[in-house]
């Protein structure tokens, strides 16, 4: 089956952050999902060209010395870097250094990323890396912060966004805000991390790595529950 | 009903698929990516990236100057005829020397490089930058601005004397 991808239109709300145009790309796409399960075949029946084939293509474009490669990969993967960094509780000023050191590390060391076709993988696993180690800095230097980071509620920054929701988008994000922190940040960076590397993931949260799966499945129950408004009164504290 | 589990398990992860794609809607809308962050990190990324090609700036005027006995100051001005970056080296009491910098267009990222060491500037508004330790040597500004809505452009100047 051939995709002619780079004309197709977005879905609406969906991969937004994909939004690449001008890269050019006729290959047939994998039909084998991701494990991560939400980056190539959409319910529409549509493939969009996975997002981390686009990054692979920039990266090996920006190596063969096309240096304008670069900012595409910059524009394709900063909008996801801010997500998964912020899914670790950094505040606006953290987490845009943090997103910054990703890059230039990249630029650094990229003679040492072993699987160049996992630049996407690369870069999202090491900027939840630096996520985790400058947050637990923050918390070490500002105990009394931690508990107001924690929760990481960013409605309030930025409220007029919500406001403008539809009902059902607001009902979703009062669900989300209503599961554990680790329920959250799992279901962020899964959300955002085409592939995510459980064992590296489950490392993270410090869970043991079989469980990973399971707790995301819980994770998206609870959701499903507080979603539909069944679980209000009871059942939200989480595992 | 072999079958019976396979299509169920498809019509899970297909579920699975779309709640995901809603969170990544409802995450986006919440908490946007800042938005000058993305031009921020490519003009990062373009600074540090030492394979690039930047446009040569040229020495328009140079002009050294004694003010107070020991104290030179040194300021040089480089231009494309359109972006002018002016650059004042001054002594610091360490005996290594200050450089503050302008550029009439708004910078996104300075990078100060003197053979194998390199500063990245602090960034002020009105596209004022500075380093604040440099050692006496021979160095080259590279820097990234913002050109209107069309994009970024890219600078470096030729190598001074400080």
């Amino acid at each position: 089956m051939m995709y002619q991808t780079q004309t197709l239109p977005l879905p609406s709300g969906v991969d937004t952050m994909g939004a690449m145009t001008d890269v050019d790309r006729s290959d047939p796409r994998d039909d084998v999902p991701a494990p991560g399960g939400m980056s190539a075949a959409e319910s529409d029946g549509v493939s969009e060209p996975t997002r981390w084939e686009r990054a692979a293509d920039l990266f090996a474009r920006w190596r063969e010395g096309d240096s304008r490669a670069m900012d595409q990969l910059v524009r394709l993967m900063t909008p996801v870097l801010w997500q998964v960094v912020r899914a670790y509780g950094l505040d606006h000023a953290l987490a845009q250094d943090v997103v910054q050191t990703t890059w230039l590390t990249l630029v650094r060391r990229h003679e040492t990323i072993v699987e160049p076709r996992a630049i996407s993988g690369w870069l999202t696993t090491s900027a939840r890396r630096e996520a985790w180690r400058v947050g637990k800095l923050q918390r070490r230097a500002d105990p009394t912060e931690a508990e107001a980071l924690e929760p990481h509620l960013p409605m309030h920054e930025s409220a007029e966004h919500t406001a403008a929701q539809s009902d059902e988008a607001r009902r979703l994000w009062a669900a989300v805000a209503r599961l554990n922190d680790r329920c959250q940040r799992l279901l962020r960076v899964v959300a955002f991390d085409e592939r995510p590397d459980y064992a590296r993931i489950a490392q993270d949260l410090a869970m043991p790595v079989g469980s990973i799966g399971p707790t995301r499945q819980r994770c998206l129950g609870k959701l499903r529950v507080l979603v539909e408004g069944d679980g209000w009164g009871e059942g939200n504290h989480g595992d | 009903m072999d079958g019976g589990k396979e299509i169920m398990e498809t019509e899970d992860f297909a579920a699975d698929a779309a709640l995901f794609a809603r969170l990544r809607a409802v995450w986006e809308e919440v908490d946007p990516v800042p938005v000058d962050l993305v031009d921020r990190m490519v003009a990062a990324v373009a600074v540090e990236d030492l394979s690039r090609e930047y446009a040569l700036l040229t020495l328009v005027e140079s002009e050294l100057a004694n003010t107070r006995g020991e104290t030179d100051t040194l300021t040089l001005q480089f231009s494309d005829g359109d972006t002018s970056v002016l650059l004042h080296v001054s002594a610091t009491e360490s005996g290594e020397h200050r450089i503050d910098g302008w550029v009439d267009a708004a910078a996104l990222a300075v990078k100060l490089t003197q053979g194998d060491r390199e500063w990245n500037a602090d960034l002020g508004d009105h596209g004022r930058f500075s380093f604040d330790a440099v050692p006496s040597g021979v160095a080259r500004v590279r820097l990234v601005v913002r050109d209107g809505d069309l994009g970024l452009r890219e600078f470096q100047t030729p190598q001074f004397e400080v």
